[in-house]
């Protein structure tokens, strides 16, 4: 087992951490965030990604409008809400925790 | 040449080759169940189709206008797995559960009874009873041939269920027919093998066989109609008006002797006599069937010469009128007045209910 295979657990359980930074920015569509994550590590796919802004949306963490799109049907541009501000700096916070803690471990 | 599919993506048409249908229709219907315990079922569906349509699109030009097979792989690869983004799904992921672990519930496949084209020798009931049953094809056809020499019912219940038994067209109704699992990598596989099976050169053999005598017969029916084609344009308009009277004429005798040869077939096959005549000893009742079929074509083309013969759309109208009317008088007069008939009829129809409530016990 590679590092990269070892480390996917915490690469799927950061992928909200990340989307959530995302969305922080401009107002986003679903194609441009893929394009942002796929040179990255964090590397998805529709198939991830749909499901999980629907679970963020249930969770009133992002939220979207439909914005008129020069080709075809109207799109869906996701933005963060308040509450997705506050879980955004907790989690921004806890992070910074962590990679203090792994630095007091020594390298 | 391929069949190509008209589909709706949220509110958008699109076409698809036939093939590539069956992938999208199988990569969404697993979304759906894998989706099945989340409350944004119905959205992430929706977000899925029309991310799917504008792939679509993307691939479509003012010259094209139909999704490919090979296209839409690359849309569902583009796509990736469906994965449920709930608490349990991701604690599944984080305790080190495989990713690759199928979170889709196999569901039992049920089997259900179909036709199957594919290695068929005439209208596939066989083969497909043979996956149904899980025996290898040619048991089942020897075991037909042998019990319709028996018990002459057994022939009606295979016409009946070459009339009600659907056809396997898509490749979720294969699967259902053989009974096995049905998702993308089977259809592929599946795909595959039947590809090889098809380079088999004793089976592209046979279908070469199988052409050549479609094409001689067509030949020989193209030749008939000419011939009477030729006739009828030299005749003068006295010969035309005879003509005319003899179209329905002929469209009679048609239909009487397509009526006997029917009845004579049953009687054939069940009573192993025709109208009374026994086959003489020594001959086998398939040798007689057979004989049957080429009496009926020898006997009944001359008939037919003629009522093409009129060489107008307007007359050979009539004559098929015609001839449908008497055929159907002839049957009606049949059944009341022959009782032997009449009870070959009412087996017939005994028969094929028995089949239609195998089916739906079967369905069901």
């Amino acid at each position: 087992m590679n590092i990269s295979e070892k480390l996917a657990p915490i690469r799927k359980g950061l992928l909200e951490f990340v989307i959530l930074k995302i969305v922080a920015g401009d107002k986003v569509y679903v194609a441009d965030m893929l394009k942002l994550l796929g040179p990255t590590e964090f590397a998805t796919q529709e198939g991830t990604l749909y499901p999980l802004l629907s679970k963020l949306r249930r969770e009133e963490l992002v939220d979207y409008e439909w914005q008129e799109s020069e080709a075809g049907p109207p799109r869906k541009y996701y933005k963060l809400t308040q509450k997705g501000r506050t879980q955004l700096s907790t989690l921004n916070d806890y992070w910074k925790e962590l990679n203090r803690t792994l630095a007091e471990f020594g390298n | 040449m391929q069949t190509v599919v008209t589909i709706s993506l949220n509110g958008n048409s699109y076409q698809l080759e036939e093939p590539g249908f069956n992938l999208l229709r199988s990569y969404l219907d697993r979304a759906e169940a894998r989706l099945k315990d989340s409350p944004d079922r119905g959205e992430v569906l929706g977000d899925l189709e029309q991310a799917i349509g504008e792939k679509c699109r993307g691939m479509l030009g003012p010259h094209k206008t139909v999704v490919s097979t090979a296209e839409v792989e690359r849309i569902i690869a583009e796509m990736g797995p469906v994965e449920s983004a709930d608490e349990k799904a991701a604690n599944a992921a984080a305790d080190g559960t495989p990713n690759a672990a199928p979170a889709f519930p196999a569901s039992e496949p049920r089997k259900r009874l179909f036709k199957i084209r594919e290695g068929a020798m005439w209208g596939g009931v066989c083969n497909g009873l043979a996956a149904y049953l899980g025996l290898d094809v040619t048991w089942v056809r020897i075991g037909l041939v042998v019990l319709t020499l028996f018990t002459g019912i057994t022939f009606f219940i295979y016409i009946a269920m070459l009339i009600i038994v659907p056809y396997a067209d898509t490749a979720e109704d294969r699967a259902a027919a053989f009974g096995v699992p049905f998702n993308t990598e089977d259809i592929i596989n599946r795909a595959k093998k039947n590809f090889d099976k098809t380079n088999d050169h004793w089976h592209r053999e046979w279908r070469r066989q199988q052409r050549h005598m479609s094409r001689q017969f067509r030949q020989m029916n193209e030749q008939l109609k000419q011939t009477a084609a030729n006739v009828a344009p030299n005749m003068n308009p006295a010969a035309r008006g005879i003509m005319s009277v003899f179209i329905p004429i002929a469209a009679l005798i048609g239909a009487v002797i397509f009526v006997s040869w029917i009845i004579a077939l049953i009687s054939l096959v069940t009573q192993h006599s025709i109208f009374g005549w026994g086959l003489p000893h020594g001959i086998p009742l398939w040798v007689g069937i057979i004989g049957l079929f080429v009496l009926y074509a020898v006997v009944s083309a001359p008939f037919k010469m003629v009522r093409h013969g009129g060489h107008h759309p307007g007359w050979a109208a009539l004559s098929g009128l015609v001839w449908l009317g008497c055929t159907l008088l002839l049957f009606w007069a049949a059944y009341y007045f022959f009782p032997g008939f009449h009870e070959l009829v009412d087996q017939l129809m005994w028969a094929a209910n028995l089949t239609i409530s195998t089916i739906s016990e079967t369905i069901v």
